[in-house]
C-alpha cells in the first residue's frame, strides 16, 4: 500500500499557494516521513519561480487553468481585507488525481509541526476528518463555526482529510463531484447563506448523505489529534524552534490583539497574506 | 520587534493568556494522550487505566476484547504488553505535560509563552 500526502495549490494574482505548498511539504516531510505531490494549476510558476524546491515534490500533477468567477474576502487581521479570486473546485477530484492509495489531502495553509497524522495509517478505518476544532483564539467565540448555517447541519473540516481507496470513498468522492456541480441546488436545501462554495460545506453535506441523512454516526471518525487553527482576522508572527506566536485579534475591540504560542502543534493558519510574509521569513 | 507585538505584549491580560496557554497544553495532552493499535484508537485517561488494568489483574492477558473510541469492539492479542505500553505513554505525556504547566506558571508573561 503507497502512503502519501497531497496538496492543492492554485494561485490567484497575490497569493502564491505554490510557495505554501513548498513550506507546507518541508514541514510534512520532516514530521510525517511521507513524499508529497502537489495538485496545481501553476505547475509554470513552481518551474519558473523555484526551480531548485521542485524536487521538493514525488509527483507534481498539473491540472488545466479555469477561468474563476467565485471571489473570497482575504482579511490580514483587522486591517482592510481584499476581496481575490479562489479557485477551490478541485477537491473532489482528490480520488483521481492521488497517486497513492492511502492519502492524506491538507490545505497549504495547514502547517505540520508534529508527527500526529501518521497515527491515520494505524488505524482501519477508510475516512477520517475533523468536526470539531480549536480555535486558538481565547476570545474569538463570537467567530467560531460549528455548523453549515445556524439551523442546518455540523461543519467537517475539509482542512485534512485522510482517505483510503475503495469502493465506498469513490462513491463518497463522486457524490462530492455531484454536490459541488449543482452547488445552487444544494445549497438551498441545506440553507447556507453564502453563495461561495466551499469544500467544508460540500464535504459536511457528502457526509450527511452517505450516513442517511443523519448526524452523529461512528463514520467518518476523526482524524488522530485536534484541528488547531487561527483565522484570517488573527495574525501570526513568528515561527521559530517549531513554536508560532500568534496575535489573536479581538473581536470587542477592533485592533487589539492578546497573544497565543503554540510549540510542536500542527495550526491551520487562514491569514494567508500574514502566512506569506511567515514564509518569507523563513527563506523561501 | 513588531511595533503591533510590542503593544500587545505591553497591554496582555495576564490571565487571559496563562489561561489560553494553559488550555492549549491541556489538548495538545489529550491529543498526545491516546494508544493506537489493533487498527484501532483508544483514549488513556483514570477510568481507561483502571480498566485495563482491572482486567489484568483477573488474569486476562492474551485476546482480550474491549471497546475503542468509536464503540468497536477490539481484540487485543498480547493485552499485557498493551497495557504496558498504555502507561508508558500516559506517564510520558503526563511528566511532560506538568513540567510544561509548571513553566507557564511564572508571572512574566514571556515565560507564560515560552518566548
Amino acid at each position: 500500500m503507497t502512503k502519501g500526502v497531497i496538496l492543492f495549490a492554485n494561485n490567484n494574482d497575490e497569493i502564491d499557494y505554490v510557495r505554501q505548498a513548498i513550506f507546507c511539504a518541508k514541514q510534512v516531510q520532516k514530521y510525517l516521513k511521507l513524499p508529497v505531490s502537489l495538485v496545481t494549476d501553476s505547475a509554470e510558476h513552481l518551474t519558473n519561480k523555484y526551480p531548485k524546491l521542485v524536487d521538493t515534490f514525488d509527483q507534481v500533477i498539473s491540472t488545466e487553468k479555469i477561468q474563476v468567477f467565485q471571489r473570497k474576502t482575504f482579511r490580514d487581521g483587522m486591517g482592510k481585507a481584499k476581496k481575490l479570486p479562489w479557485n477551490n473546485f478541485n477537491r473532489s477530484d482528490a480520488y483521481n488525481l492521488t497517486p497513492y492509495d492511502e492519502t492524506i489531502v491538507m490545505d497549504t495553509d495547514y502547517i505540520v509541526c508534529n508527527d500526529n497524522l501518521s497515527n491515520c495509517f494505524k488505524l482501519n478505518d477508510d475516512f477520517m476528518i475533523w468536526k470539531d476544532a480549536f480555535y486558538l483564539n481565547p476570545i474569538g467565540e463570537p467567530w467560531e463555526i460549528r455548523n453549515v448555517s445556524d439551523v442546518s447541519i455540523e461543519m467537517y473540516w475539509a482542512t485534512v482529510f485522510y482517505f483510503k481507496k475503495n469502493k465506498k470513498t469513490k462513491t463518497f468522492f463522486e457524490l462530492l463531484k455531484y454536490i459541488k456541480d449543482n452547488w445552487a441546488y444544494y445549497r438551498w436545501i441545506y440553507q447556507i447563506a453564502p453563495v461561495n462554495f466551499r469544500n467544508d460545506f460540500a464535504f459536511s453535506i457528502a457526509i450527511h448523505i452517505m450516513n442517511g441523512f443523519e448526524e452523529n454516526t461512528n463514520w467518518p471518525i476523526k482524524l488522530p489529534g485536534t484541528l488547531y487553527y487561527t483565522y484570517d482576522r488573527d495574525l501570526v508572527e513568528d515561527f521559530v524552534d517549531n513554536r508560532f506566536t500568534f496575535l489573536c485579534a479581538n473581536p470587542n475591540e477592533k485592533g487589539t490583539y492578546s497573544i497565543a504560542t503554540t510549540k510542536d502543534i500542527n495550526v491551520h493558519i487562514m491569514n494567508k497574506i500574514a502566512l506569506e510574509r511567515l514564509i518569507e521569513s523563513q527563506g523561501i | 520587534m513588531n511595533e503591533k507585538l510590542k503593544n500587545a505584549l505591553e497591554f496582555s491580560n495576564y490571565m487571559v493568556t496563562y489561561n489560553n496557554q494553559k488550555r492549549i497544553l491541556k489538548q495538545k495532552f489529550l491529543d498526545q494522550n491516546v494508544h493506537y493499535a489493533s487498527g484501532s484508537s483508544f483514549k488513556i485517561n483514570k477510568e481507561f487505566i483502571n480498566f485495563i488494568n482491572l482486567l489484568l489483574q483477573q488474569g486476562q492477558t492474551k485476546d482480550v476484547v474491549i471497546i475503542d473510541d468509536n464503540d468497536n469492539p477490539v481484540q487485543i492479542e498480547d493485552f499485557k504488553s498493551f497495557v504496558e505500553t498504555t502507561m508508558d505513554i500516559y506517564s510520558k505525556n503526563v511528566n511532560e505535560y506538568y513540567t510544561q504547566l509548571k513553566t507557564i506558571k511564572k508571572r512574566d508573561i514571556k515565560d507564560v509563552l515560552g518566548r
